[in-house]
């Protein structure tokens, strides 16, 4: 019988007041407090009459150390860094600047360079970085200001002042802690804290659970095109030497991907030796079979890959869902005590595929907004639809207005694609219209009825990878590599809100695209007589690595992401 | 009545139990801040002879609560007669332990006189007249000064270790001893205590086994663990599992093998229909000698494993049961 995962009814809370609670310490929550840290020492120097305290600004971060779910490819754009901490360079973790850059075609066995890198492509000034060592040093910088990161501890739920339309967000639920297995408390239960909170601020990277909650109480997708993702599929090697350069970055479209699919590969060489190579899907493919995983097994085994690889060692893995729908997929960012960052409010440009500096920019726009409502002790619309301005008139929307369009073009195919941004580009981002519209990509999955048995052309990319154990590997040895963990005795925190459909309908009609579509075999349909169609759901929660691709990716949205006990997941080390 | 400060002594079967000196030496330094009288109460059915024991402490007095109804201890008993006693007494502050026994009884006792507790504090600070005490909030990341805004008597208990026992001032003389007895209903006793005993802490010990038999999600069934076990029994060794038996509950988790499990490395063992993910090999690949059995001739399990056999496992245990049977009765 599974449990899942939901606050403990009935029990008294510790009630702590807050000024600001920033949810999610990833690179838009860390700008965001050490912005809001640097106004405020600012105010204080000028204003020492009216004094503000940082004292009461809270990060909630679930991992148990900061930077530890942190997942990315990972180039950094410096703009909005250099804005936030002149001079960073000089002390931030940084592997490589960009100095050699490649698009390739692949074919099956062959490929075709790009005669000239596409402009969004250029990453010269750009440079290779690990986003969790980036991400840790960002954290002891907003720590040396004073600001409270609480590792260990996720935000569970929002708080609201009442059950309208109108409600505002008072405050932020963190995780209860020693819950077991079928829900019960634990010898070492400790319930949840309420912060109560003038001003929420919601980082959560991609898919957050509570931008979720918010976005489903007031409806807050409405007027916006639905939000699509890809998963992106990631591991590090240590390569002989000469492989690829320190600061090359090489990106594939094609092989093994076909036509139907949409995504690519990134090959970033860093130093020592180390080369970051994943495959980014997108979660708007066809086919239940499949398998973002063995997808980027078998970009490994392309000739050209193979050979970059060849003697190395895989040391580490990791996925990591990524939103690119664009300017128009972005729902409203303020509201009443609330504001939403980065990945959470899809702020990732889909051409250049990069959101990090994006995620700064919001969170330092944010940091001043939240700084004003400080300020004039007013956290409504009035004071945080601020935020949503300042956003507009930042270069953040100057960036995304340009590829406004661009990954709604691909919904209908690669062909398609490639002619619409064509256009695109010589249009200033507009195309054939000012908005084209999208569909959310779970609608893309069709029915096995409906799919070649055998696969067809996509045959290549179905049902579990097996893996040589040197170049390839299967999900469960690549899982190994995330260090990820779990309290084992807890509820699952994978909601899966009918598993009557699983058995029922999904494994009939989809076959559980879960058990594929999962990057870490969360996801099994074991054999059972008395099941209705000879299978059962079961859950691995604590294999999970938090990044939400089942909560976007199942065709009937009956799962849902929520965080585990604080302090589980993925171990990301130079990932 | 003056304001007082009281200290609740654990004891337990008639023995004192040491971190009751540390809540006397907190006792002792509100005491000296807010210049409250310290006493102290020890709890049970013949407090007489550890009240002698606490009265070598320096304390205004020292109170033996006595009824035959507190032993042995119940949660029950206790609130009662401590509810009857401090309802007599009046003190403004009541000080205990955080212990097993206080955190039983004390949501209790408090609850029953309209009182909170602070509990697992720290440290306690007396600021402009004000008695503060400090708790750690968020796994100890952060610490809050709380307050008392009832009316006493106020209840706080202090964390183990936060003050130190061997600090307790002695007395200049014995403080004197005064038996309060109280009455308590039997109805008033909804507990009944049964033998007490220690849970084991992990009822097997894998790391010391020099056979394992180890069965996999090969093994179908529940019910066909038997089957493993009988195996095990015959080899004189012990049954353990991968992950997924054990996530199933069909087998305790204490016997988990791999990386969220033990780590083994007996002489023998016996993988039974188990696939040999990385995640399960971490936890038994230093053993000596590995057999498996797999139906599925690339199981990665066969990589590490000494001896090899490819086939059902329930076509080759139960002969191998009959000859482990047969050798071990003819050596």
């Amino acid at each position: 019988m599974l449990v899942f995962r939901k606050p403990i009814q009935g029990v008294e809370r510790p009630q702590m007041p807050a000024d600001v609670v920033i949810v999610g310490g990833g690179p838009a929550g860390m700008a965001c407090a050490l912005r809001l840290a640097q106004l405020i020492d600012a105010h204080n120097s000028t204003y020492p009459d009216s004094q503000l305290s940082k004292e009461n600004i809270y990060v909630l971060e679930k991992a148990r150390e900061v930077g530890q779910h942190c997942l990315s490819g990972a180039l950094l754009d410096p703009r909005s860094m250099r804005e936030l901490l002149p001079g960073f360079e000089k002390e931030a973790p940084l592997d490589a600047e960009v100095n050699k850059e490649a698009v390739y075609f692949l074919t099956q066995k062959s490929k075709f360079k790009l005669p000239i890198t596409p402009s969004p492509l250029r990453d010269h000034g750009n440079y290779v970085i690990s986003l969790n060592r980036f991400v840790k040093w960002l954290g002891s910088k907003v720590e040396a200001t004073g600001i409270t990161i609480f590792t260990g501890f996720a935000g569970s739920e929002l708080i609201f002042s009442d059950d309208t339309n109108e409600a505002r967000v008072t405050g932020v639920r963190t995780d209860d802690k020693g819950v077991d297995k079928e829900g019960r408390p634990k010898s070492n239960f400790e319930p949840g804290y309420d912060l109560n909170a003038k001003v929420v601020i919601l980082a959560e990277g991609p898919r957050g659970s509570l931008t979720k909650q918010l976005t489903d109480k007031f409806d807050l997708a409405k007027d916006a095109n639905p939000q699509t993702y890809g998963v992106g599929v990631k591991e590090l090697w240590e390569v002989p030497s000469g492989r690829v350069a320190k600061g090359e970055v090489i990106y594939t479209m094609g092989w093994p991907l076909t036509t139907k699919e949409y995504g690519g590969a990134w090959i970033y060489g860093g130093k020592d030796n180390i080369v970051s190579l994943g495959f980014v899907t997108g979660l708007d493919y066809p086919d239940p079979r499949l398998d973002p995983q063995h997808v980027l097994q078998e970009f490994k085994r392309h000739p050209f890959v193979a050979k970059l690889l060849e003697g190395g060692k895989m040391i580490r893995y990791g996925a990591k869902s990524m939103p690119y729908g664009g300017w128009w997929a972005v729902p409203p960012v303020a509201g009443n005590g609330w504001m939403i960052l980065g990945d959470s409010a899809g702020f990732v440009n889909s051409a250049r595929l990069k959101g990090i500096h994006l995620a700064i920019k919001s969170g330092m726009l944010a940091a001043e907004t939240a700084f004003e409502a400080l300020r004039k002790d007013d956290s409504s619309l009035a004071t945080l639809g601020g935020f949503q301005k300042k956003v507009e008139s930042s270069w953040i929307k100057d960036e995304l207005w340009k590829v406004r369009n661009m990954h709604q073009g691909f919904e209908n195919g690669f062909y398609a694609g490639m002619f619409h941004t064509a256009l695109q580009m010589v249009t200033g981002g507009r195309g054939l219209r000012n908005r084209y519209p999208a569909k959310a990509g779970h609608e893309h999955m069709r029915m096995l009825a409906e799919l070649p048995a055998d696969g067809g052309a996509e045959a290549h990319l179905l049902g579990p990878a097996k893996g040589d154990g040197k170049l390839t590997f299967d999900k469960l040895t690549d899982l190994y590599h995330s260090g990820t963990k779990h309290e084992e005795d807890q509820p699952s925190h994978l909601i899966i809100h009918d598993t009557n459909i699983c058995e029922q309908r999904c494994v009939k009609e989809y076959g559980g695209p879960c058990q594929n579509f999962c990057p870490a075999n969360v996801y099994e349909l074991l054999d059972d007589a008395s099941a209705p169609n000879g299978k059962r759901i079961s859950l691995n929660p604590s294999n999970c690595v938090h990044c939400k691709t089942c909560d976007i990716a199942d065709p009937y949205q009956i799962i849902t992401w929520v965080p585990p006990e604080g302090g589980g997941g993925p171990n990301y080390d130079g990932m | 009545m003056p304001d007082t400060i009281l200290v609740v002594v654990e004891q337990r079967e008639g023995k004192l139990n040491r971190v009751s000196w540390e809540t006397i030496t907190a006792g002792q330094a509100i005491s000296a801040a807010t210049g409250w009288p310290l006493e102290a109460a020890v709890v049970g059915a013949s407090p007489a002879a550890i009240a002698a024991e606490v009265a070598t402490k320096k304390l205004a007095k020292v109170y033996g609560v006595e009824s035959p109804k507190l032993e042995p201890y119940t949660p029950d008993a206790f609130a009662a007669g401590l509810k009857q006693f401090i309802a007599s007494k009046q003190p403004k502050l009541v000080l205990m332990p955080h212990t097993y026994q206080v955190r039983d009884f004390v949501p209790k006792l408090a609850t029953a006189m309209g009182r909170t507790v602070i509990s697992d504090c720290v440290r306690f600070k007396h600021e402009n007249g004000k008695l503060l005490f400090t708790r750690q909030m968020f796994q100890g990341k952060l610490a809050a000064d709380v307050s008392f805004t009832s009316d006493a008597p106020w209840f706080a208990t202090f964390q183990n270790g936060a003050f130190r026992g061997d600090k307790a001032e002695a007395g200049a003389s014995p403080a004197p001893i005064e038996t309060a007895t109280v009455e308590i209903a039997d109805s008033a006793i909804r507990n009944k205590p049964r033998e007490v005993f220690k849970e084991a802490k992990q009822a097997v010990d894998l790391t010391q086994a020099e056979i394992i038999v180890s069965v996999g999600r090969g093994i179908k069934e529940q019910k066909n663990i038997e089957l493993a076990k009988q195996l095990a029994d015959a080899l004189g060794g012990d049954l353990a599992a991968s992950r997924p038996i054990c996530d199933s509950g069909w087998l305790p988790m204490d016997r988990q093998i791999g990386s969220s499990g033990q780590t083994v490395a007996p002489k023998l063992y016996l993988a039974l229909g188990i696939s040999g993910a990385i995640q399960h090999i971490v936890g038994m690949k230093g053993s000596r000698t590995i057999i498996a059995v797999n139906k599925d001739s690339e199981a990665p399990i066969f990589e590490i494993a000494d001896y090899a056999i490819v086939g059902n496992l329930f076509d080759i245990v139960p002969p191998l049961i009959e000859e482990v049977k047969k050798a071990k009765a003819g050596g």
